[in-house]
């Protein structure tokens, strides 16, 4: 339970914004330097607000009114940047437990070695954070914060500084955090499938203000929000379900739904679930299945929705899981699509970037189709 | 004469020098690294005024600081007499306060390292520990104080050195005295000044100039693994 209602101004920059959530995860959506990381420094307690009033868990961080101001050490706020910020003076063992050791017995919520298994950080323990990969740093940076027992926890992109390839690597730890923790996050970027990857409430800020929170397809499709997510780019994050992969011809197969889809080769087991984003303007829609073409992925589905933009139409389409579709209004009219036609989806093999994969053979169907924005 | 030979007076100075110099770097240490750090971190009305009067030692011919340091410190002064009462403390034309001399000429070389290290360091890293729960102090101990210390061992040494050579001063304020207050260069100015001194002085000249190179090998030895030591560790 997050509650806040903050008020800065600073030069030029203002920012205000307020905010009352139960969800165990909250993204926040927004593009640089729309205030986000100020948002953050002032719920840790680095930066003041002119006014405002913090609640955690029914614990009054901050109330201006009231006088009541809590410093940074006593907040209980953990924070995990972009850049990991790790003690360079420190070993990997007595960065994770620099928080921890601070605690009185009472408070501590974590062991180090449950961390530790948890992160899969045994082997660089006595390393110094000079000597880790820049996902490792960032394994590290998670596992200092949560031993620091955190009623909240937040995260300053962190991600932002990996490449893909590191991105799927930090990935299934957030998953694991969220599911096995229980502390809740609040996880800002500007690249909303990353959110996605972790949760479907999502807030959006923008020019030091909070336009929206709630569910993510439905605040995306807000008339005031829309604007902002065609400029940064939409995206689809699928999550797909790994087929055993056809010898000869280099590639992957996936079930998203029951339909099959092409990707690019998935070094990972048959039954994984992979996530894969798909940008919302490389897919093309046809009428008909067409034939004698070398797009490979034809994905049948109906219309669920259509919101025009700036001469821009996106179409949400039901393909056994949703996914976003952005053609130019022109096209939709010279096409005709209404609401509740059946289309096809074309979209390139290459047109899919692999996200990350995780063990996982329990569930059969492909997760909901998300909509994601970004850069 | 013989070169390995030395007199009751030369034993003096030496052990002297090294005496005064080793109080000098321990009493600057805690004002020093205080200084460095207000001066790197904060800002306050009087802070260009505090900037000039710790780096005036470095600019001023050195008996100004001495004569200044009688004329406050000496028996006459007022806070010598203060201290001499409430005390019992004297620093005139002691070995006391040849040390006070000598640390006042070293404290703006001391100062300037440590508050270089700190401006060097990530402050970004101490917003870090402050949300893991570390207060203000714990930060200072335990992130600042640790990133800083091959700055803060670099001043430590310079006013060791700074130490080791002082002369305009610590004459001015304490006087000449065998045994009490005459360090090496004092006594080498003492030789040259009498006839047939020179060969004496030669001797003490020689014997600087080895505890000089004694003084700058293991500074440099520790410099290193402490470059060492921050380059295995330093975060990119």
């Amino acid at each position: 339970m997050i509650e806040f209602d903050l008020d800065l101004q600073r030069g030029n920059f203002q920012l205000h914004a307020s905010l009352s959530s139960e969800a165990s995860v909250i993204g926040l959506f927004g593009p640089s330097g729309s205030g986000k990381s100020t948002l953050l420094s002032l719920l840790t307690g680095s930066l003041q607000p002119q006014h405002g009033r913090i609640v955690v868990d029914g614990r009054c961080l901050l109330d201006t009114a009231r006088g009541i101001n809590i410093p940074v050490h006593q907040r209980r706020i953990g924070m995990v940047y972009q850049e990991g910020r790790l003690f360079p003076h420190l070993n990997v063992r007595h960065n994770l437990s620099y928080g921890l050791q601070l605690l009185k017995p009472a408070q501590r919520r974590f062991k180090l070695d449950d961390i530790v298994a948890l992160l899969e950080l045994g082997p660089l323990l006595e390393q110094r954070p000079r000597q880790l990969s820049g996902g490792e740093q960032q394994r590290v940076a998670l596992g200092r914060a949560l031993l620091a027992a955190p009623q909240l926890l937040l995260l300053d992109e962190p991600m932002a500084a990996l490449d893909d390839r590191l991105k799927a690597q930090i990935l299934p730890f957030l998953r694991r955090i969220k599911d096995e923790t229980g502390v809740p996050m609040l996880y800002v970027s500007h690249a909303l499938h990353e959110i996605l990857a972790l949760t479907q409430h999502i807030a959006v800020m923008q020019a030091g203000r909070l336009l929206a929170h709630g569910d993510a397809y439905a605040v995306l499709g807000m008339e005031h929000v829309l604007p902002l997510t065609q400029s940064l780019g939409l995206e689809n994050l699928l999550k797909l379900q790994l087929l055993p992969s056809p010898q000869e011809s280099g590639c992957s197969m996936a079930l998203c739904g029951q339909q099959q889809v092409l990707l690019p080769h998935v070094e990972a087991a048959a039954g994984s679930e992979i996530s894969v984003v798909i940008p919302a303007s490389s897919i093309a829609l046809a009428r008909q299945r067409v034939v004698g073409i070398s797009i490979q992925n034809q994905l049948h589905g109906t219309i669920r929705a259509i919101r025009t933009h700036d001469q821009r139409a996106l179409l949400s389409i039901d393909v056994g899981a949703e996914l976003l579709v952005e053609i130019t209004e022109k096209s939709r009219q010279d096409m005709g699509l209404q609401c509740g036609d059946s289309v096809y989806c074309l979209f390139k093999t290459q047109a899919i970037r692999l996200l990350g994969h995780q063990r996982k053979t329990e569930s059969i169907h492909a997760g909901p189709a998300q909509v994601s924005a970004s850069q | 004469m013989d070169w390995l030979y030395f007199t009751a007076a030369e034993t003096a100075a030496l052990l002297l020098s090294i005496k005064v110099a080793l109080w000098c770097t321990v009493i600057s240490l805690i004002p020093g690294v205080a200084t460095g750090w207000l001066l790197a971190r904060k800002d306050f009305p009087g802070k260009p005024l505090l900037d000039s009067l710790v780096h005036l030692p470095l600019v001023l011919p050195p008996v100004v600081p001495g004569y200044l340091l009688l004329v406050l410190l000496g028996s006459q002064g007022i806070i010598g007499q203060w201290l001499q009462q409430q005390f019992g403390i004297s620093l005139a034309f002691n070995w006391k306060g040849a040390v006070i001399a000598s640390a006042l000429m070293a404290f703006p070389l001391m100062v300037r390292a440590v508050r270089l290290a700190i401006m060097q360091i990530d402050t970004r890293l101490e917003t870090a520990a402050s949300t893991l729960g570390a207060s203000k102090l714990r930060v200072f101990l335990s992130i600042t104080l640790p990133l800083a210390a091959p700055g803060i061992l670099t001043g430590l040494i310079l006013a060791f050195s700074r130490s080791l050579g002082e002369f305009g001063a610590t004459i001015t304020f304490v006087g000449n005295i065998e045994g009490e207050t005459r360090t090496l260069p004092l006594a080498i100015y003492t030789y040259t000044q009498v006839p047939g001194g020179d060969a004496q002085a030669m001797k003490l000249v020689v014997l600087s100039v080895l505890l000089a190179l004694a003084a700058l090998f293991i500074s440099d030895a520790l410099e290193r693994r402490a470059a060492r030591h921050l380059a295995s560790s330093s975060h990119d």
